[in-house]
């Protein structure tokens, strides 16, 4: 690096004001913040801390996005449900695959070259054991270091350079059920994970690591044990089986020092075990599922919290990321965090202060008529919550959720957020019998059907101010693939018959598109190289839907065969 | 060399294959055996070993399940074992596939239905367990969730754990059942052998858990210290079967006809692996219905909304003539207080397995007869309770008119 370089970079990391040096703990939190600040870099899951998926790129624009072309394709080696967001630091880009990961690479950015790849080593009962399907969403960078959630339940570290482990630390346990699917979250000096899974009776929890030894520094249950706030809010003992596990992203905002990460739905599925089961359910709201939470990373303490759908009965993971947004509402600047949940509803509220500003339905909802400002609490509609001898019907969104872990982006130019929502309903009832280890059990059924108006998912431009869709491209199918948004007035996105578009971000105009084989739910990202902007996104469709989307989740299926593949644009 | 001695030296300790389509018998001669002359004994056993060996019955087990199947050859499994006696009867030897059933759905998908197995042993006799995809063999035995206490202790019903420390497991119905009792204290665990061992210890005072792990410990391990009773009601037993991919109906066929002809078997391995022997009891309306529940039906009855996007048409019952329009009457009324819960209010549901507004198109003649045995047995492993000491049969039969009259065309 020539000392011209470095001499701006600091200025760079300078302008940002306090980032973290404060603690006074590693350069770590440096590394990340000075890649994410260089333009030309995705150095991160959602390019930043505030997870905006915005590249400040333009070379690329609504005027010539017809002329993009294929740079390089990378074929994966692994197939099935690729859902990876590559990172591009400087010229090298680290991805990761399906199965564990099977590979993390570390390509060339302009040319596909591999310069390494990293194959952990995954236990052969690990496919038996996980929940859910054999996902990986990404790899973080930091301090020279790729960090790697897995399938195992373990956390690794390995050298950028040459691929080498460095470390690993067990998070989970996976004969629990539960895995790692998400790339962890890097803030100065440790690396924050939660796991996924626990279908079976885990209770929620978040975990950071020093980044240096992989040794754990704290641990924070999402489900509170007794005498500490919120325990009270569970019945019995369900408590310490309560689920709430954080499985997807985390988001960070230097100035208040503040992590954000959402938890899953409570369990079991039976509320009246863990709660009253029904609309009336006073203080037992089972905190912190389904929440957001707001984390001090140094000590793991939650400073606050937003719970969108207490006592949930409807598998409505409070998951989804928290998007960091500095937006001017009602004439105020208010630093704020938004969310689109999976229960229908697009959630604005202030992120210093964790004040709800707003929350409106994104997607028809039929389970709450509307969400009560003051206290965050949803207005249900008691006929939607099944009791056992009782179902449910017409529950809209369905389990998938208005918008599921594929991510969204916010672009600071047009002030619209680009979300792949999904437009489902349910019927919800208890009879249905399974089997597990011998033992049989009543599950609950939930048959999917398309929601009003013929179309089962939509990429819509939500204006977060006025909280209102200002356009939308309807989709024939739900489960599409994360957004992207660029300075040149273009949103990115793939859909699940394997076709990737570029929009006009301003008015949803299709601007180019390229058919590239396997349906896509991965985000893609912008980087650029030596004055070349691309465009990269990793394609591979999912296998699992059809277990949770029933007769839809087949025509997802078939839409387009397994595939796993990156595939790089320019002009 | 004689071609009989050729024949005669395929016994060379490997199984053979038989290849069905072609019915060849592939077989297998080492070089050396060329050289042997045939003696008299090996001329009979050259008769016997030409028959076709048929192909290993391929058992799907996991392998670390007991007391249903475990990779130990000392202590095989009840179901493991269960397999070999009826591989015996058709005369083919048995091959564990193992594979863990952490996920049991998802395990079945990937090896029954697969191909990697032809039977899994243990499923759930139910057509809505995967079905059609899966298709069942008659009934090997029954399972359900039991109540363990120490011996000295009488169980009947759950009224005896009031004030009492009850283990149960993680989302099952013993769990649904308990959380709305405020007199019994629930401590839940995520395995049964877990909820044993706490009751060994003493944290608990009793369980409530799955009675064939509950048993097995307990004679294994707990020395018969508890007695373990057997217990029905809606989600509470269920019979197990063999499970095959819906093709295989030939198969079946063979093995129902093994599991009569081993039913001896079966019972003298319930009690190997120490099945619970006692019970059912049965548990009564006030236990199986959750108050809660009950609270929230009163509420919907008050309310009376008829659903309006029910997939059924909520047909009105139609107007009856006077000389029945009373019964029909009292039967609606008997009807939504107690059938209604589960059924419908009106019998308006959009579970199919339960709407009963369809009795006449699914039995047709028999509607009336179907209705009246059921009523008087209940479906247990449907989780249909019998009601016959809850109504006579002037009752019942004010409902069967009301239902006569909301029949679908």
């Amino acid at each position: 690096m020539t000392s011209k370089k470095s001499r701006l970079l600091r200025g760079v990391a300078i302008a940002f004001g306090v980032l973290g040096c404060q603690a006074g703990t590693g350069h770590a939190n440096d590394s990340l913040i000075r890649a994410t600040a260089d333009a030309n870099n995705w150095a991160m899951y959602g390019r930043g801390y505030d997870n905006t998926r915005f590249s400040p790129l333009s070379q690329i624009t609504a005027q010539n996005a017809a002329q993009l072309k294929l740079a390089f394709a990378y074929q994966l080696g692994s197939l099935r449900s690729n859902e990876a967001t590559p990172i591009v630091i400087g010229d090298t880009m680290y991805v990761s695959t399906s199965w564990g990961p099977k590979y993390v690479y570390a390509l060339d950015a302009k040319t596909g070259q591999k310069k390494w790849q990293y194959e952990p080593d995954i236990p052969d009962d690990v496919m038996q054991y996980g929940c859910c399907d054999v996902v990986n969403r990404g790899v973080t960078y930091a301090d020279g270091k790729i960090f790697v959630g897995r399938l195992d339940g373990f956390l690794a570290a390995v050298d950028a350079k040459s691929g080498e482990e460095l470390w690993t630390t067990q998070v989970v346990d996976y004969k629990q059920g539960a895995v790692i699917t998400s790339p962890p979250l890097v803030v100065k000096n440790l690396v924050i994970s939660g796991f996924g899974g626990g279908e079976y009776g885990v209770r929620g929890s978040l975990q950071a690591y020093d980044i240096n030894t992989g040794k754990q520094v704290w641990k924070t249950w999402t489900v509170p044990g007794p005498g500490e706030p919120g325990n009270e809010t569970w019945k019995g003992d369900s408590w310490q089986h309560g689920g709430g596990v954080v499985w997807l992203i985390g988001s960070y905002d230097p100035k208040t020092n503040t992590v954000f990460y959402g938890t899953s739905n409570p369990s079991p599925w039976n509320a009246a075990v863990r709660s009253t089961g029904t609309s009336d359910y006073g203080n037992l709201r089972n905190l912190y599922t389904a929440s957001t939470l707001a984390i001090d990373p140094d000590t793991g303490k939650i400073k606050w919290y937003l719970q969108s759908t207490p006592q949930d009965a409807w598998d409505f993971d409070g998951v989804n990321e928290a998007v960091l947004a500095d937006l001017k509402i009602a004439g105020q600047d208010v630093p704020a965090m938004l969310k689109a949940d999976r229960n229908g509803f697009f959630y604005v509220a202030n992120r210093e202060t964790g004040k709800l500003i707003s929350a409106e339905k994104f997607v028809p909802t039929t389970w709450a008529e509307k969400i009560d400002i003051a206290t965050a609490k949803p207005v249900e509609d008691p006929e939607k919550r099944a009791q056992i001898g009782r179902p449910a019907k017409d529950i809209c969104p369905n389990l998938i959720g208005g918008k599921n872990w594929q991510p969204m982006s916010y672009n600071p130019g047009t002030g619209l957020v680009y979300i792949p929502s999904n437009n489902l309903c349910m019927g919800w009832s208890v009879s249905e019998v399974s089997y597990r280890k011998g033992v049989f059990y009543l599950g609950a059924e939930f048959p999917t059907s398309p929601g009003p108006g013929g179309y089962l998912g939509e990429i819509m431009a939500w204006d977060p101010v006025a909280q209102k869709k200002v356009w939308g491209v309807k989709e024939d199918l739900p489960f599409n693939g994360g957004t992207l948004t660029t300075a040149g007035g273009l949103v990115f996105y793939g859909n699940l018959h394997g076709v990737f578009r570029a929009l006009d971000a301003k008015s949803g105009q299709e601007l180019w598109k390229m058919n590239l084989g396997s349906g896509i739910g991965a985000g893609p990202i912008s980087y650029s190289v030596d004055g070349k902007q691309y465009v990269a996104v990793v394609v591979g469709r999912t296998v699992s839907t059809a277990a949770f989307m029933g007769a839809i989740g087949n025509q997802i299926i078939e839409a387009t065969p397994e595939g796993g593949a990156l595939f790089v644009f320019s002009q | 060399m004689s071609t009989s001695a050729l024949r005669g030296r395929h016994r060379t300790g490997r199984p053979h294959r038989l290849d069905s389509r072609s019915g060849k018998v592939l077989a297998w001669l080492p070089a050396a055996l060329l050289l042997l002359a045939p003696l008299p004994g090996h001329r009979v056993a050259a008769q016997e070993a030409h028959k076709e060996y048929p192909k290993p019955l391929r058992l799907c087990a996991d392998p670390a399940n007991l007391p249903f199947s475990s990779a130990d050859s000392k202590t095989p499994g009840l179901y493991l074992e269960i397999g070999e006696a009826i591989g015996r009867a058709i005369g083919r030897a048995v091959t564990p596939v193992w594979n863990l059933t952490y996920f049991g759905k998802r395990a079945v998908r990937t090896t029954l239905l697969a191909g990697k197995c032809d039977a899994s042993i243990g499923l759930p006799l139910d057509a809505d367990f995967m079905g059609p995809r899966v298709i069942f063999s008659k009934p090997l035995l029954k399972v359900g969730y039991a109540l363990v206490a120490p011996n000295s202790v009488a169980v009947a019903g759950l009224d005896e754990l009031k004030g009492r420390r009850v283990a149960v497991q993680f989302a099952t119905t013993p769990q649904s059942l308990l959380a709305s009792r405020d007199d019994i204290q629930m401590v839940t665990y995520r395995e049964p052998e877990e909820a044993m061992g706490a009751l060994a210890t003493g944290q608990v005072d009793a369980a409530f858990i799955w009675g064939p792990i509950a048993g097995y410990v307990n004679k294994t391990r707990l020395d018969n210290a508890f007695h373990v009773v057997s217990v029905i009601g809606p989600g509470l037993q269920w019979p197990a079967a063999i499970g095959f991919a819906s093709g295989q109906t030939g198969l079946r066929q063979e093995v129902d006809q093994a599991i009569d002809s081993v039913a001896g078997e079966i019972e003298a391995l319930k009690i190997k692996y120490g099945l619970p022997t006692e019970g059912p009891i049965k548990l009564g309306q006030g236990e199986t219905a959750p108050r809660i529940m009950l609270a929230a039906m009163q509420n919907q009855q008050v309310s009376q909304a008829a659903p309006s996007t029910a997939v059924q048409p909520a047909e009105p019952a139609p107007p009856a003539s006077d000389q029945n329009s009373g019964e029909i009457a009292a039967g609606q009324e008997l009807f939504n207080g107690t059938c209604a819960h589960c059924h419908g209010p009106d019998a308006v549901t959009v579970e199919r397995r339960i709407n009963l507004r369809l009795m006449k198109r699914r039995y047709g003649d028999k509607m009336d007869e179907t209705f009246m045995f059921t009523v008087m047995n209940g479906r247990p492993e449907k989780g249909m309770p019998d009601w016959s000491g809850a109504f006579n049969n002037d009752q019942f039969t004010k409902i069967l008119s009301f239902l006569h009259s909301v029949q679908t065309r």
